[in-house]
């Protein structure tokens, strides 16, 4: 997510400071106990003990945090003591008593050690720097199971967890849904083409696209070594994009070589026409879809960059597949023209011919319906909603959403707020600002705890004066604060502040940990930060990060970079559609289906509760990817049949001729509904929005386009001659 | 004449055990009573440093030592009184201006470190030959100089935080060049190295540079204005002494 924001952003800018000053605050939760079964015992102990010196000699790991690793403060003869809580292993029931009183003495560190109601142990994992989440996730994952699987419940969390866990097991199960969206696809083309080899080609061109553009994508990587081409959840999306478009690019060829076959009888000359018709629609159509996935360059998400460039290189490469390969291999098989597919229409292209009849004869009544459905789509658009928040994308009573659940419910939570502050944090106005802020932060009922260096001061104040809780306040005298740290520095070690304030004292962190947050929430709760710290003298640069404001920053560029890359993909097609039409009203006319479309698809969201967020944000691409090869195919044929048909029956013709391969490549697409089974929501809503999204750009197009193209030519308020 | 006595020296040296070398060490020409101004760096993994500077006046060669802290203002007047005892626990206090307060610090806590830097008590404090035991290993030439390398194991009846130590003594000054000590796990934790100048008739350490490999942190130690033998009384050497910072 981190890789997502702008280099310039100040929350990133945060974050990295924070990273570099204070080491890396993504970390793993290990939770483990008994549900109703006190932890407080020495089994556990040991065990707590055992899972600590094993998560310390993981290479990728930096630090651990529990009881078995933490500090105590104590007096002795009133000198600061810092000895570990817990001295081994093996412990007696009166150093079990003495830990427990510890922790109950001391409240912060109980919340981030043990469990609500005393039942489970809860360690902290903080990773190296620069390790890649996923191989620190599957060490810790491993040393857990094999110390603790046959004796505790155990529940991981954490953002580095959830950061290291969801790609890969997305990628499992997208590889697994998009081979049954493949085989669908099969059947459907199999059913209406009916030739093996045909569908053969059609998925031989999608295949080579596809290892071109995942083959150039490393190279790319490789040579520039550029995060902007790394495989990320947001890229997720790009087969199913490529797959649709090189669909998109053979399904026209095929279904026109077969028509004229079926009149013909002659391979060579059918596939000489079927190039001849298409050769000019299908490399417009790749150039438009290429230049609206370049655009994606001005994208605020950086890593969308990489995602167009790469999409482009395969939509390429599918063009020159499907004008080269595709007609080769056509016009080099011996066909039988007895078979099914050259002797019979299938029953789709019969059902385009009556759909086109319909259509010429209730053009306004389809235009009005198109009109309704627009503004039912632009009045969802008020309730959409953004979230990008991983934990929101388990269903509930799933094992990974009950482990994120348990860490929300039972411990410290699994989403943090960083606030980075700046000032001499020796002095005790400073802290008092630091405390100010902590209280504010704690004020929030999904914030479980915070901590920070004045946490950390009032308990060596205390415990300096006796133990007596009247002195678990920051000292008043910078002098007082002074001795206590250096008293400390004496008897502790220097690492263990080292997370709250910097070595010098003059950049502090007050961390707060929080249960997850609807995205409102989050949008607010950042706002009243940022204004309270923004009001204050002694702490000066003060800076607001963690995962909070990461997402809120992200729910901000996920829209930006939708509406972005949708004006930006309008206006490029419409441009190079105007000039190749050399028509403003054409290249008006060819986004007309995809403005209708993205509107509706986006209110249809709104209006049924799927959130956008980074994931389902890509599928205007989709929409516009697919969308504009459907209306320059119409539009192309529209002009090419208007020399040859009378104007009444011109619509007509042209819904016979591209009616048939823009549905079956829509409903062909469609079988990537099956993403509507995966375990993801948002993957479920691409499924979902995946049918929508083809139903509404190839509807759109047979009948909005269809319509107001054919009303316009009525009313002769459009020329037809082509380029 | 000179020759004979060289001849004979070289004998007994070349034939000297460990423990040998170490009692050599141990009786080699010190002053009783020392002042000094230290000035300390620490330098963190990340690079980031803290400064100090300090007055230690010492005597009974080191046994008995009181430090004032100067700077940085904010630890001014903090100081700090070592007695090492042989027949009883060392003793050691350290005074918090701010709180008006004298704390004892525990003798247990040996491994403790001094003012957040690199010498823990233990370091800082005479090392016992009853307390370890000492193995001669390989002569080295270092630079055309010549040292006696000498491995230290402590005592297992003994407290200690390390698990063994090896030394560089060079035979031209018998004085410790280098240490390198290793934890119980026998990894090396601590590089030493110390520079020595020569006052009067003495050789007295100037700078000491100490590198934490475990936790790549560093104490750098320069010891200026040195005096000697300067008639330091013993008395000073009391808890009351820690609430005045002596002129320097």
């Amino acid at each position: 997510m981190m890789a997502m924001l702008p280099e310039n952003m100040n929350s990133k800018l945060s974050w990295d400071s924070v990273q570099s000053e204070f080491g890396s605050t993504e970390s793993i939760f290990v939770a483990f106990g008994k549900k109703n079964e006190n932890i407080f015992n020495q089994k556990a102990f040991s065990h707590l003990w055992e899972l600590t010196n094993a998560l310390q000699k993981i290479d990728e790991v930096e630090k651990v945090t529990s009881i078995s690793s933490i500090p105590k403060i104590e007096s002795a003869d009133g000198f600061l003591e810092i000895i570990p809580l817990q001295p081994k292993s093996e412990l007696s029931e009166s150093q079990i008593d003495d830990i427990v009183k510890y922790l109950n003495d001391n409240s912060s560190i109980k919340k981030r050690s043990v469990s609500r109601n005393d039942n489970y142990f809860n360690v902290l994992v903080q990773p190296t720097d620069n390790i890649p989440h996923n191989i620190l996730r599957d060490a810790v994952v491993q040393v857990g199971d094999s110390l603790l699987s046959k004796n505790y419940e155990i529940h991981y969390g954490g953002t580095a967890y959830i950061t290291g866990s969801v790609p890969g097991m997305i990628k499992k199960d997208i590889s697994m849904l998009l081979f049954i969206g493949l085989a669908l696809m099969s059947i459907v083309l199999l059913f209406n083409i009916r030739n093996l080899f045909a569908v053969g080609m059609i998925f031989s061109i999608i295949i080579q696209s596809l290892l071109v553009m995942s083959g150039m994508m490393g190279w790319i990587t490789h040579f520039t070594g550029s995060e902007n081409f790394y495989f990320t959840i947001i890229n997720s999306s790009m087969p199913i994009i490529l797959l649709t478009i090189a669909n998109s690019d053979g399904v026209h060829f095929v279904t026109k070589f077969f028509k004229e076959m079926r009149k013909t009888g002659d391979a060579h000359q059918s596939v000489s026409e079927a190039m001849d018709t298409l050769l000019i629609p299908i490399f417009l159509t790749s150039i438009t879809t290429i230049a609206a996935f370049l655009a994606l360059y001005f994208a605020p998400i950086k890593q969308l960059m990489g995602y167009g460039i790469c999409l482009s290189i395969g939509i390429l490469y599918a063009f020159i597949l499907s004008l080269t390969f595709l007609p080769a291999a056509l016009s080099l098989k011996k066909w039988e023209l007895k078979s099914l597919a050259i002797s019979r229409a299938s029953f789709t292209e019969n059902l385009m011919k009556a759909f086109g009849q319909v259509v010429v004869s209730k053009p306004k009544n389809i235009l009005l319906i198109g009109f309704v459905t627009m503004l039912i789509g632009i009045a969802g658009l008020n309730k959409l909603v953004v979230d990008v928040n991983i934990a929101n994308f388990f269903k509930e009573d799933t094992e990974f959403r009950n482990s994120i659940d348990f860490i929300d419910e039972q411990m410290t939570g699994t989403m943090d707020i960083r606030v980075r502050v700046e000032g001499n944090l020796k002095d005790p106005l400073a802290l008092y600002e630091v405390e100010k802020i902590q209280t504010l932060l704690e004020k929030n009922s999904s914030v479980t705890t915070s901590f920070s260096i004045a946490d950390a001061l009032k308990q060596m104040h205390r415990i300096l004066m006796d133990d007596d809780p009247e002195f678990d306040v920051i000292p008043e005298e910078k002098q007082k604060v002074s001795n206590l740290l250096l008293m400390y520095s004496m008897s502790g070690d220097y690492d263990d502040l080292s997370s709250m304030v910097d070595y010098n004292y003059n950049t502090g962190l007050i961390t707060a940990l929080s249960s997850v947050m609807s995205t409102d929430q989050i949008i607010s709760f950042v706002k009243e930060i940022e204004y309270f710290v923004s009001k204050l003298k002694e702490v000066k640069n003060v800076s607001v990060t963690g995962m909070a404001v990461v997402i809120r920053d992200l729910i901000f560029l996920v829209i930006e970079s939708s509406v972005l890359s949708i004006s930006f993909s309008m206006l490029i097609i419409c441009i190079i559609t105007s000039l190749f039409f050399r028509s403003l009203t054409w290249g008006f006319l060819s986004i007309v289906p995809l403005a209708a479309a993205v509107l509706i698809n986006f209110g249809f969201m709104g209006i049924s509760g799927i959130y956008l967020s980074h994931v389902t944000a890509l599928l205007s691409s989709v929409i516009i990817g697919v969308g504009v090869d459907f209306s320059i195919h119409y539009i192309y044929q529209y002009k090419r049949l208007s020399k040859e048909a009378s104007s009444d029956k011109i619509s007509k013709n042209v819904i016979n001729e591209v009616g048939y391969p823009i549905i079956l490549d829509s409903v062909s697409n469609m079988s990537f509904g099956a993403l509507l089974f995966s375990s993801f929501i948002p993957v479920q809503y691409v499924g979902g929005l995946m049918v929508f999204a083809m139903f509404s750009t190839s509807f759109g197009t047979l009948t909005l386009l269809a319509s107001i193209v054919h009303l316009l030519k009525k009313n002769k308020l459009i020329g037809s001659k082509i380029s | 004449m000179r020759g004979i006595f060289f001849f004979c020296l070289f004998s007994i040296i070349y034939s000297q055990s460990g423990l040998e070398i170490a009692k050599l060490l141990n009786e080699r020409s010190m002053p009783i009573s020392m002042s000094s101004k230290i000035s300390m760096t620490l330098t963190n993994s990340k690079n980031k440093t803290r400064k100090s500077v300090m007055i230690s006046k010492s005597t009974n060669r080191n046994k008995y030592q009181l430090i004032w802290v100067l700077e940085p203002k904010s630890d001014r007047g903090m100081s700090f009184l070592k007695k090492e005892h042989s027949d009883q626990n060392h003793e050691m206090r350290i005074w918090l201006p701010a709180f008006n307060k004298i704390r004892r610090i525990n003798a247990n806590r040996m491994s403790d470190s001094f003012m957040g830097s690199d010498l823990s008590y233990e370091d800082m404090t005479s090392r016992s030959l009853s307390e370890n035991n000492y193995f001669r290993l390989e002569d080295e030439i270092i630079e055309g100089a010549s040292y006696y390398v000498l491995k230290v194991i402590p005592k297992a009846e003994f407290r200690n935080s390390y698990g063994m130590h090896k030394i560089w003594v060079s035979k031209e000054h018998l004085y410790i060049v280098k240490e390198n000590s290793f934890d119980k796990k026998n990894k090396l934790k601590k590089m030493k190295t110390f520079f020595y100048t020569k006052i009067e008739n003495y050789f007295v350490v100037s700078k000491i540079f100490v590198n934490d490999i475990q936790k790549n942190h560093t104490t750098n130690l320069n010891i200026e204005n040195i005096k000697v033998d300067s008639d330091i009384d013993s008395d000073l050497f009391q808890e009351k002494s820690l609430k005045r910072i002596p002129s320097y």
